[in-house]
């Protein structure tokens, strides 16, 4: 079984808000997935599902687990960044890695201080004293010394400086990914990660409105860039967006092959985001 | 099992220091005290019976009293000291984890919400109240020591008038009963503590106490009875270990015949009386079904 992650018809409301709508999909190994979605899309509710924080209705299977009672099992073969703040300000570098040792089954402490070597982090420093994007150092290399099938990252990168969050992403995929593992990851900024990612999927109200793999984008959607008699074709070939730009018409399409575009003016792959806010718009409408 | 308890009690410890440093800090306060009484003393040593504060002049039997007086005066000290710091330490120890939301980062670890509130508990009722009495056990020693040195400058023999009249074992063996008695009986407690902790969106001082203050009177408002008030303020202070009545203590006259008795302390412990007391077990059952709350709340409240 090479599925990871299965969700079938998952949904989690709170009263009468769905957070979560009935939602389907698989998460292969071996695959960043990335999901994406504006605030409130149900992003964090369903990553909370998946690392068994929550309880959801519907059909979900993490490892072959049932994350909410299996929780224990689960967390021995998940690492999970919810955000950069939350390790605990009291505690010191040299005690966490002490307590991640005894506490954790698949920690090694050695690939850990071998990691905090790279970064400015003191070992006697305590994190409260530490600048938030030593802090999420420090977190990465603690995430990436557990030897974890799944790891699941919510906006990991939140409120760090440009800097930091290249090198978050470049450490993450030179120093820690390969075939075995396999990645979710959450973001509301697309462009900074759509390079990184194998799959893709956006959610926007609880519900998934794409899950494709990123190779696949460029067959799917093709941007067309056109002025005149050709926009008046162009339209009438059913974009799923038009914008306006320097005069001319911009058409973003959907499943139309492209010879069918040919001729018809400038195309292009469109970028990741350009393609999330037409599906997004599409889905308001 | 217990390798993932013995981390998770020394995070306890790193996370809230006063669990050390209250006793420490009580035990230097103490032995300072010791020392400049001593000075002050000195001081006016030409006014003073020096024969008196060697207590050289009394028999060992009262001498030993005195000893006693003296460890359980400190002692008393302490055990107020381990009171603040059990209560403040039960009321923060689920509630700080949210507020700062570290709370994500244990729960991303393969441990579960059992053993983090088990934790807790243990520390509340064993870590803390054995911290205390180390600090005891060092603190009379110290005092004994500059005692020692002083009396010896004045001219007495401390290891016979001291050493040799100190109800050491006595004293100790004791406290020690206490201290694992004592925070057991007070279980109900510490567990409504920690449910509270686990459950109160802000302060928590206030919304565990208003409960304790406002039951007893409704309780006695309405249905005219007394059960609240007794099973929260009376029965606290109360524990059954002991098979005399301990407000002798705070009547002179029977206070001295209890001396002439030279009483050891450890004779008034009554462990059978204590074990066998169903308030006790009421309140054991009381703080698992409290702790149990405590573990369904941090791990089914979905407000992380």
């Amino acid at each position: 079984m090479s599925s990871l992650v299965t969700a079938r018809n998952v949904s989690k409301h709170f009263g009468e808000v769905r957070a979560v709508d009935d939602v389907s999909f698989e998460i292969e190994k071996g695959k960043i997935m990335g999901l994406i979605g504006p605030n409130g899309a149900g992003k964090t509710t369903l990553l909370k599902a998946v690392l068994g924080l929550t309880d959801c209705d519907g059909e979900l299977s993490v490892l072959g687990l049932d994350p909410f009672r299996q929780r224990k099992q689960l967390m021995q073969n998940i690492s999970f960044i919810a955000d950069v703040a939350v390790l605990p300000r009291w505690i010191n570098v040299s005690n966490l890695l002490d307590f991640m040792s005894a506490t954790h089954p698949n920690f090694s402490r050695s690939r850990a201080e071998e990691l905090l070597r790279e970064t400015k982090v003191r070992k006697d420093a305590k994190v409260r004293e530490l600048s938030k994007g030593m802090i999420t150092q420090l977190h990465l290399s603690i995430i990436m010394a557990i030897d974890a099938r799944l790891l699941v990252l919510d906006e990991p990168t939140l409120g760090l400086d440009i800097i930091f969050r290249k090198e978050f992403y470049s450490n993450l995929l030179n120093d820690y990914f390969d075939e075995e593992r396999t990645i979710l990851v959450t973001t509301h900024q697309v462009e900074e990660i759509e390079n990184l990612l194998t799959d893709i999927m956006f959610i926007n109200d609880g519900r998934i409105l794409l899950n494709a793999p990123m190779d696949s984008l460029a067959d799917t959607y093709v941007e067309v860039a056109t002025a005149g008699e050709n926009a008046v074709k162009a339209r009438g070939l059913g974009p799923i967006a038009e914008s306006e730009m320097f005069g001319k018409s911009i058409f973003l399409f959907e499943g139309v092959a492209r010879e069918h575009l040919e001729g018809l003016g400038e195309m292009r792959s469109p970028s990741v985001a350009d393609v999330f806010v037409a599906k997004v718009k599409g889905a308001r409408k | 099992m217990i390798g993932h308890q013995l981390a998770l009690l020394k995070r306890e410890i790193w996370e809230h220091r006063s669990i050390y440093v209250t006793p420490a800090a009580i035990a230097v306060v103490v032995s300072l005290l010791t020392l400049t009484g001593q000075v002050t003393v000195s001081t006016f040593g030409d006014v003073v019976d020096m024969a008196i504060v060697g207590a050289s002049n009394v028999d060992e039997e009262h001498r030993r009293v005195a000893l006693l007086v003296m460890f359980i005066g400190v002692t008393t000290v302490f055990s107020l000291g381990a009171w603040i710091v059990m209560v403040f330490y039960s009321l923060d120890s689920l509630y700080a984890e949210r507020k700062d939301k570290s709370i994500l980062f244990w729960r991303s670890l393969p441990i579960t919400d059992a053993e983090t509130v088990i934790s807790k508990l243990l520390t509340a009722l064993v870590v803390i109240p054995l911290a205390f009495l180390i600090a005891v056990v060092v603190t009379h020693l110290v005092m004994l020591v500059l005692t020692s040195v002083w009396v010896e400058m004045q001219g007495g023999d401390a290891g016979h008038l001291l050493w040799g009249s100190a109800p050491f074992f006595d004293v100790w063996a004791t406290f020690l009963i206490i201290a694992i008695a004592y925070p057991l009986w007070l279980a109900p407690l510490v567990g409504w503590f920690l449910f509270v902790s686990a459950y109160t969106k802000r302060s928590p001082l206030l919304m565990a106490s208003l409960p304790l203050i406002i039951a007893p009177m409704v309780e006695k408002m309405i249905v005219g009875t007394t059960f609240f008030w007794d099973a929260i303020f009376v029965r606290t202070f109360r524990p059954p270990l002991t098979s005399i009545d301990l407000e002798v203590l705070f009547d002179d006259d029977r206070a001295h015949e209890l001396v002439e008795q030279n009483i050891s302390l450890l004779s008034a412990i009554d462990l059978g009386k204590f074990v066998m007391s169903p308030s006790l077990w009421g309140g054991l059952i009381v703080c698992g079904l409290m702790t149990a709350a405590a573990i369904y709340v941090r791990r089914y409240r979905d407000d992380s």
